[in-house]
């Protein structure tokens, strides 16, 4: 009992007058078979499981920022699976279940084999599949009967594919806003506002990306089995490219950072239908045609107006509460012996050791193009190194990029939620989407820790990172590196282009991590700064340590003094 | 050895064609960084509005159009296609390369290449067209055909092949010798710098894309008299050199050999029996696309590097 009385008052107090809204339109969409005619009803059904597969795209393009034009194909392998299973006399709900996980095998796949690709190559890689698949069913009979179709029987009436489609649609948008406000959905936000910066956190950026290019094709996948019963027959021409660039359009227009954008869009699509019947008719031309035009000219006055769609992007707001968040991270050491790096005929690093220890700051100095990235680099795990290991004592490393490398469109206190999810147990798929009790208070205990740590950085929580002063962007950057639970930091360049006031903050920070036992290295330029800072300092030059010691061992140090000659002395 | 003959006969004129779009696809993405999906459906515009001008929308024969007029039609066709291909830069990508909106610039480009092709469908309604051909390729051997070695090979593809590699030909001299094709250079390694220099970045862009449009235009209409002709074939023409150029991540010379490459692919397909296997013309399309799909993934997931 107590549970439901909890998931009421949860209910209760996240509820706000956009949810009202959009229940009051569900319920009289509800009542338009009431209204309509048999045959205006089945084509308001078709035109929701388009609805349905848009949102799931939505997800794809909005929260993932991956421009995906092969939803109409994943509609197409859904459709195909149904009709041979449901012409093989299988009812409809088993198919239609196949046909989910037939469209998120196909989405995987693509995500699997394109989702590495900057933009406009996956753009152009699900472009290609559109016509891939839809060449497919033209030519191979098997899928869709070629020209004469795969005939589907029996089925729902009508309305009841209807309100079956309108409800689908809810439940869509539904798992849309779930995933969009878990763990999975923050990641993907934050890969997509900055990749580098989100795989510095720890983030699995192509690994999430499959799992979102799979997740809409499953939404596809189930549309397409429905519709294909729906409409009776499954037909190969009704699947070209052109079903991708509907649905992509849809999305445009009605809005893919909210889960009811893409629904609006197919209402607007659906006006300009009637709009296209009535210009055909005086113009004399066929419907499709004019619908097609007229699509084509909406969206280039739609997007060239910088339009962001119907439905914009809801305020997010996040609970607090009780329970255990992430542990303090354990006391780690970092071992690096030998280190060796080239790139072609450059040697950027040669017979490199670097020792980092718990409770002290390593700082990693040389002049430029002396190999520190290199370094840190090979330290952090995003290059291999040619020759030699780096060693990590229980514990795991995160890195921080230079300066102003925060996600501009979340808020500081999703950077640190984007950081921690890496330590969370049960911000799984299935928990996310199901929102079960468990996923609930984790998630209420990982915002209570997230707000403490922002506190302890001195950051806002809840206003836009790109909105915040550059100086509190860094301080978050570090508070998400310290989030991830890593015992060992690797700070780029915390103090670089800061004032001296900005610098003394930075310096404090840094100092008080140490203090909890964390094991840093800083990669900095300011040599005024690592000689307050740091408690032992490597030098490099030309790719090999000249010194290593304390601050003022190594200023005393002629090597060094000969590597800086001409700049600044210690 | 006949049948090698014959898909080399075959595949490597349209592959050409497939490749000089590629060519086009690549300099577009390397001044812009975008992906220009209607540049099939521009081809296709130069094409109809090169028919149009040369014989009106009656069905034509291929000999009726004299060498005068069509000469004529045809720098009506690419001037069309000139400012089609400008006009769709300036009003349709650039607002959104500048903004940096990815998903913009898709749906923008998609939009204009269903608008053209809709227009290009209402007014160019057959399901296919004869293209009239000026030159009388039919009067050469056998009916326009020669018979070697046991294959049969159209002499009009030898000349298509020719004039593709011609034009290709004169797109590098251009791009390699001319203060034109260096300020290009300039702006494709780096935009902003280009602009900061003082160099006129939109006018040139928007002439590279009228300049791709045309080149890529002018290969469709001298092989669109070899076979039948319609919208779609135009939009396959986009579609393969974009594929083209994309597997080769949009580098201008290696997307003239993966034209080639594909052409070659799809006339195997329609030529080879392999024992009682025989893919035949149904397949044309679906395997080209899909080895070089394979193909495309499997560079995607391996040379990361080449991606920038």
């Amino acid at each position: 009992m107590t549970a439901f009385a909890d998931a009421f008052h949860e209910l209760r107090i996240g509820w706000r007058r956009r949810t009202t809204y959009a229940f009051a339109a569900f319920a009289i969409a509800a009542l338009a078979p009431l209204a309509f005619g048999e045959a205006r009803t089945a084509d308001l059904a078709g035109g929701l499981y388009l609805a349905c597969a848009a949102v799931g795209l939505a997800f794809a393009v909005g929260v993932a920022g991956l421009p995906s034009l092969a939803q109409g194909a994943f509609v197409a392998v859904g459709a195909v699976v149904a009709a041979h299973l449901l012409a093989a006399g299988i009812p409809l709900p088993l198919a239609a279940v196949a046909g989910g996980l037939g469209g998120s095998s196909a989405g995987g796949l693509v995500g699997y084999a394109f989702a590495r690709l900057p933009r406009a190559g996956f753009a152009a890689a699900t472009w290609i599949v559109s016509w891939l698949v839809a060449f497919m069913l033209q030519s191979i009979t098997w899928f869709l009967g070629g020209s004469e179709g795969v005939v589907v029987g029996g089925g729902p009436t009508a309305s009841g594919h209807y309100e079956l489609a309108l409800a689908l649609t809810g439940l869509a948008a539904l798992g849309y806003l779930a995933l969009a406000r878990s763990p999975i959905g923050l990641r993907l936000a934050a890969a997509r506002d900055r990749e580098a910066a989100a795989a510095a956190l720890g983030v699995p950026v192509l690994r999430l990306r499959v799992v979102a290019v799979a997740a809409s094709g499953a939404v596809a996948g189930v549309a397409g089995a429905f519709a294909v019963q729906l409409a009776g027959v499954g037909d190969a021409t009704q699947y070209g490219p052109f079903l991708s660039f509907r649905l992509f359009v849809v999305v445009l227009v009605g809005g893919a950072l909210a889960p009811l954008g893409a629904p609006a869009g197919i209402l607007v699509l659906g006006v300009l239908s009637v709009a296209a019947d009535f210009v055909g008719r005086l113009e004399n031309v066929a419907a499709a045609r004019a619908h097609t035009l007229l699509t084509a000219i909406m969206l280039l006055g739609i997007v060239s107006l910088g339009w962001e769609g119907i439905v914009r992007a809801p305020k997010r707001r996040r609970r607090a509460g009780p329970g255990s968040g992430p542990d303090r991270a354990r006391p780690a050491t970092l071992e690096a012996r030998a280190l060796g790096k080239a790139f072609g005929n450059v040697v950027a690093a040669q017979d490199v050791a670097v020792g980092i220890a718990p409770g002290r700051i390593t700082a990693l100095v040389g002049p430029n193009g002396s190999g520190k990235t290199t370094v840190l680099r090979m330290l952090a795990g995003t290059i291999e190194p040619d020759e030699g290991s780096v060693v990590v004592a229980h514990g795991s490393v995160a890195r921080t990029l230079q300066a102003t490398a925060v996600f501009p469109t979340l808020t500081p206190l999703e950077h640190v939620l984007v950081a921690s999810a890496g330590r969370r147990s049960r911000a799984g798929l299935v928990r996310s989407l199901f929102s079960t009790p468990q996923a609930r208070a984790e998630d209420a205990a990982y915002v209570a820790h997230a707000r403490a740590v922002l506190d302890r950085f001195g950051v806002l929580h809840d206003v836009p990172a790109g909105e915040l002063p550059v100086t509190d962007q860094r301080a978050l950057m570090i508070a998400a590196a310290y989030a991830t639970g890593a015992s060992v930091l690797l700070v780029d360049e915390p103090t670089a282009g800061a004032s001296t006031v900005e610098a003394a903050r930075m310096t404090g920070l840094l100092r008080s991590l140490r203090d909890e036992g964390l094991a840093l290295l800083v990669v900095e330029h300011n040599l005024g700064v690592v000689r307050r800072l740091a408690d032992r300092v490597v030098v490099l030059d030309a790719g090999r340590v000249i010194a290593d010691g304390t601050p003022d061992a190594v200023a005393a140090d002629d090597a060094v003094r000969a590597a800086y000659l001409g700049r600044r002395s210690f | 050895m006949a049948v090698a003959l014959q898909i080399l006969a075959s595949g490597f004129a349209a592959g050409t064609v497939y490749g000089l779009v590629a060519v086009g696809h690549s300099l577009v993405f390397r001044l812009t960084g975008v992906v220009h999906f209607a540049f099939g459906e521009l081809i296709a515009l130069g094409v109809f509005v090169t028919l149009l001008a040369a014989a009106g929308n009656e069905p034509v024969s291929q000999t009726s159009v004299a060498g005068a007029r069509f000469l004529l039609a045809l720098v009506v066709g690419l001037l069309v296609t000139a400012v089609a291909s400008a006009g769709a830069y300036f009003l349709a990508i650039e607002p959104y390369r500048a903004r940096g909106s990815v998903i913009g610039w898709v749906g923008a480009s998609l939009a204009v290449a269903f608008a053209v092709r809709t227009l290009l469908v209402v007014f160019f309604d057959r399901p296919a067209y004869v293209f009239p051909d000026p030159l009388p390729f039919r009067h050469v051997a056998d009916d326009g055909f020669w018979h070697v070695g046991g294959a049969t090979i159209q002499v009009r593809s030898i000349f298509v092949a020719v004039a593709a590699l011609v034009l290709a030909g004169l797109g590098v001299a251009l791009l390699q010798r001319t203060r034109f094709g260096r300020a290009l250079e300039a702006i494709a390694q780096d935009f902003d710098a280009a602009v900061l220099v003082g160099l006129p970045v939109g006018r040139l862009v928007g002439l590279a894309f009228a300049l791709a449009g045309v080149w890529a235009g002018l290969a469709a209409i001298l092989a669109a008299p070899s076979a039948a002709f319609d919208v779609d074939a135009a939009a396959r023409y986009g579609l393969y050199g974009l594929l083209a150029a994309a597997v080769v991540w949009f580098d201008a010379r290696r997307a003239l050999a993966a034209g080639i490459a594909l052409g070659l692919t799809q006339a195997a397909v329609t030529s080879v029996h392999l024992g009682t296997l025989e893919l035949g013309a149904a397949y044309r399309d679906v395997v080209p696309l899909a080895l070089g799909l394979l193909f495309f993934a499997w560079r995607a997931r391996t040379t990361t590097e080449v991606f920038e």
